[in-house]
């Protein structure tokens, strides 16, 4: 234990210091970010061996664990990020509706669908996460369009993300609700058949993988990635498309250090920053970095246009209607 | 004379004022900041977040379905907690230190944890089931997916807490008692109901209360059993307005909070009302009355103990052991799939995870001795002090435990986002402001169990010290502590094990460098690698139960109760 009071004196050393000397690093950035761990940190690994000399301070946390530090942040008078990278752009929507964001206008959008950033140039995709359908190898269907979800066949066998906790599966839903094919009857063609919802996309592999519910409502990678590591798991991209989240890179209105921050966006749409996220199994934003291992080539991942403004404005209703329908 | 009457008049007006600054500091001040966000949102007054709140039907739902679950796991945990406390206290049951130290272990687990391993258990995929041939076939809806489940486990997870708490005060039970109306004649039956029953009504109302306040602000059950389950209450309610309300919604959030408060508030003023009907005093701290004889029962019983052990714990751990050998989710575990890849990365690789282990030790440990040496003053004057308005102020150390983590989490982010008036002084992204959200949280989990030992320590020793002129700190000391010692060191005890797995309130307040093991394993989780989070859990079982091994070594210097596992 002595060891350990030392580290916290340490620590608590170090911080009078920081004080004293007002500003430790005059190149210090502070990242928000709600990418999985490792990926966090091979992203920041990456952006320091381009840019010698710029410290990074890093939180990392699930999207809603991190906007509710960054709202309590907002109501104390004191954001401390320069820069986010967050799963969806809804999220970006309203802090960019609250003046909360920089324009970055110089940035560098070369070879970047326009759909994946915002044309005020305040947020900018960096990747493409998609949500399609994962099944259980020992499934006795083999499920290719979502429609086929709610046949009688898949009845008390789907389960996933619920919209009331899932930013991505709440972007879904707004999405197809969007979209006249699908449609809000998707949703209560699922409930007819007795989909069972859960908090968030980790549990949904799970089931599907351990054969609790044979299919599920899932993100590509996730489920890519544990059929690499030899789970029981398949994954679809439905034809009619799918919807994407992009998390996307932003620069706060608040930054301390806009210059570094405009750096890292830099980084992140990059060739180099790319290609990074081809590595680390995601479908990148720029479609001449290339595809993830898992995707082979020839197979085709239709995106489904989904309008982040129109998304926005409904996403709160559609919740309600959500609640209500399926309870919770 | 007159000068040592006016050192220990200064003695109580210093202990007054500590016990007013740690309440106001620990309790107050983060609910303070909370209603501020309610009703002052941005520094105008509004009533826009209370309105939203009433109008939203589903504050209703979650508000009746919280006091469902939160009745129906208390009952079951007391029950359960109390009943094992009585056997092991009062009966001989054989390789009882054993058996206590097993009992106490899930405490530690996560909630998240035990909640996943009975799901796995009863579901299509359950490894056992199989095994018996009946298991149901995939798609089977799970039995635990539903308010049933819920109060299951709920008062699965908080029957240890009231087993420490009501184990301390049989401690208290005077053997002389016991032993007279036996020899008077009276069987067992009769002396449980008309003599420990209603001598160790404190112990078990505090129990009870502590015990319902978990389980109204438990997250990690109802989030697993209740989101399938469509079954809402009010901490998931105040997740799913975070997940989606973005900045609006942090005012929502803390009248929702201030809700789950309300309800927490109304089971301690029940317990008030309660120990305070009648005197629990008891002047001996005797030996323990001769064990009862189970005779031809006592293997049964034993087998039976045993058998929930199985249940509560091994059962948890050895799905936690197989989820951290296995290569992946879903991939038939043999001894050509198994492997230890899994702990090499935690232990080795992953430089946060080993951080985190030294963080999380160093706070449960540095929150629960704190808590202990602050409960000993704020109990006394809560139990004997003469001041009416203390009994009230002492409620409001309930809340920051009541709350979901995230909550007080973000009063602690609002209080101390800029530095500290006067002092200048900034916790904000250090390891202090995690040890100070630690202290609120959990000061209630040592003050409770040690008001309760107050309540049943005869006050006349003390006050023979005091006549002989003992100062109010020398009578601590050698009175006091080691009095109500074993109630207080088992409520340190809670703290450090609960703190130990804590996740929701640190998973905001942590930055580089001050990672505790609940944000590592969540981090994990997210990511999709439960096997390294299990391997993690693992090893912190495995740390934590070493150490309660090695307190025996000092056991012989601490007063006689203080370790729970020890008779």
């Amino acid at each position: 234990m002595k060891s350990v009071s030392l580290r916290l004196a340490a620590s608590q050393f170090a911080l009078a210091l920081t004080l004293a000397a007002g500003v430790a690093h005059a190149d210090t950035l502070t990242l928000y970010t709600s990418q999985p761990e490792a990926d966090a940190t091979r992203t920041v690994d990456a952006f320091k061996a381009a840019n010698p000399g710029t410290e990074v301070q890093i939180f990392r946390s699930g999207t809603s664990d991190l906007i509710t530090k960054l709202a309590a942040e907002f109501a104390a008078g004191a954001p401390q990020p320069d820069v986010l990278l967050i799963a969806d752009a809804v999220t970006m929507e309203l802090f960019k509706k609250d003046g909360r964001l920089l324009a970055y206008p110089e940035a560098d959008v070369e070879g970047i669908d326009a759909e994946a950033y915002d044309a005020e140039r305040t947020y900018f995709g960096s990747k493409l996460i998609t949500t399609g359908i994962a099944y259980n190898t020992a499934a006795a269907e083999k499920p290719a369009h979502w429609n086929d979800l709610l046949k009688a066949e898949y009845k008390d066998g789907v389960v996933m993300p619920s919209p009331l906790y899932s930013g991505a599966a709440a972007f879904m839903m707004s999405g197809f609700s969007e979209n006249g094919d699908i449609g809000w009857q998707f949703y209560e063609g699922l409930k007819a058949n007795d989909a069972v919802t859960v908090r968030g996309n980790g549990a949904v592999l799970k089931s599907v993988a351990e054969g609790e519910k044979p299919y599920g409502i899932l993100v590509d990678f996730m489920a890519m990635n544990a059929k690499a590591q030899g789970s029981p798991i398949e994954f679809v991209f439905p034809p009619e498309g799918v919807p994407a989240v992009t998390e996307p890179v932003a620069i706060m209105a608040s930054a301390k250090n806009v210059d570094g921050a405009r750096r890292f966006v830099d980084f992140i749409l990059s060739d180099e920053g790319q290609a990074l996220a081809r590595d680390m199994g995601y479908l990148p934003a720029k479609a001449s970095a290339g595809r993830p291992g898992w995707l082979p080539e020839g197979v085709e991942v239709k995106v489904m246009p989904i309008d982040i403004k129109a998304v926005a404005g409904r996403i709160e209703a559609d919740k309600e209607k959500f609640s209500a329908l399926f309870g919770g | 004379m007159a000068d040592a009457a006016g050192r220990r008049r200064g003695q109580d007006h210093v202990l007054t004022a500590a016990v007013v600054a740690i309440i106001v500091v620990l309790s107050l001040m983060p609910m303070l900041r909370l209603i501020q966000e309610i009703v002052l949102p941005g520094g105008t007054f509004s009533m826009a977040a209370i309105d939203r709140g009433l109008a939203n039907p589903a504050t209703l739902t979650a508000t009746l379905n919280t006091l469902v679950v939160g009745i129906g796991g208390t009952v079951l945990a007391v029950v359960a907690g109390t009943f094992v406390a009585l056997l092991v206290a009062l009966t001989d049951m054989r390789a009882r230190n054993a058996f206590v130290l097993c009992f106490v272990m899930p405490l530690m687990i996560a909630p998240q944890v035990t909640a996943l391993a009975w799901l796995q258990l009863f579901g299509p995929a359950s490894p056992f089931l199989r095994l018996l041939g009946i298991a149901p076939p995939l798609g089977t809806r799970n039995p635990l997916y539903s308010p049933e489940g819920i109060v299951l486990l709920l008062g699965i997870q908080y029957a240890p807490l009231v087993f420490l708490l009501v184990r301390a005060g049989l401690r208290k039970l005077p053997r002389e008692l016991v032993e007279a109306a036996r020899a008077g004649g009276a069987g067992w039956g009769r002396v449980l109901v008309s003599i420990v029953l209603p001598l160790m009504t404190p112990s078990i109302v505090a129990a009870a209360a502590l015990a319902f306040v978990s389980c109204v602000g438990n997250f990690g059950i109802p989030a697993f059993l209740g989101i399938p389950a469509n079954y809402l209450v009010l901490p998931t309610l105040i997740y799913q307005r975070l997940a989606g309300g973005g900045p609006a919604a942090l005012g929502e959030v803390a009248f929702l909070s201030v809700l789950i408060g309300v309800i927490a508030m109304a089971g301690i003023v029940a317990q008030e009302a309660m120990s305070r009907r009648r005197d629990y005093r008891v002047s001996s701290t005797s030996l323990a009355a001769t064990p009862y004889r189970l005779g031809r029962w006592r293997l049964p019983v034993e087998v039976a103990m045993w058998a929930v052990i199985l249940g509560l714990l091994v059962l948890p751990l050895f799905g936690l052991t197989l989820t951290s050998l296995s290569p992946g989710y879903g991939i038939p575990l043999s001894a050509a799939t198994a492997t230890l890849a899994s702990y090499r990365f935690v232990l080795l690789e992953h430089a946060a995870s080993s951080r985190a282990f030294v963080n999380s030790l160093a706070l449960s440990a540095g929150a629960a001795a704190f808590a202990v040496a602050a409960a000993l003053p704020v109990a006394y004057v809560v139990a004997w002090g003469r001041q009416k308005w203390v009994r009230y102020v002492n409620m409001l150390v309930e809340l920051p435990y009541a709350l979901p983590g995230v909550v007080l989490a973000i009063a602690a982010l609002l209080l101390f986002l800029r530095p500290m008036p006067i002092t200048g002084l900034h916790i904000y992204n250090t390891v202090w402001i995690i040890l100070y959200a630690y202290l609120a949280r959990f000061l209630v989990l040592a003050l409770r169990p040690t008001v309760s030992g107050y309540h049943q320590v005869d006050r006349a020793l003390e006050e023979a010290a005091q006549v002989t002129g003992a100062g109010l700190f020398t009578r601590m000391r050698a009175i006091i502590f080691p009095l109500v010692a074993p109630a207080a060191m088992a409520g340190g005890l809670l703290i450090f094990m609960t703190a130990l797995s804590e996740l929701t309130v640190s998973a905001l307040l942590w930055s580089s460098g001050s990672e505790t093991i609940g944000v590592v394993m969540f981090s994990f989780e997210q990511g999709g690698d439960s096997k390294y989070a299990a391997a993690l859990s693992l090893i912190t079982v495995a740390i934590t139960f070493t150490l309660m091994l090695g307190t025996n070594l000092f056991a012989r210097h601490l007063p006689s109760g203080v370790l729970p596992w020890r008779d």
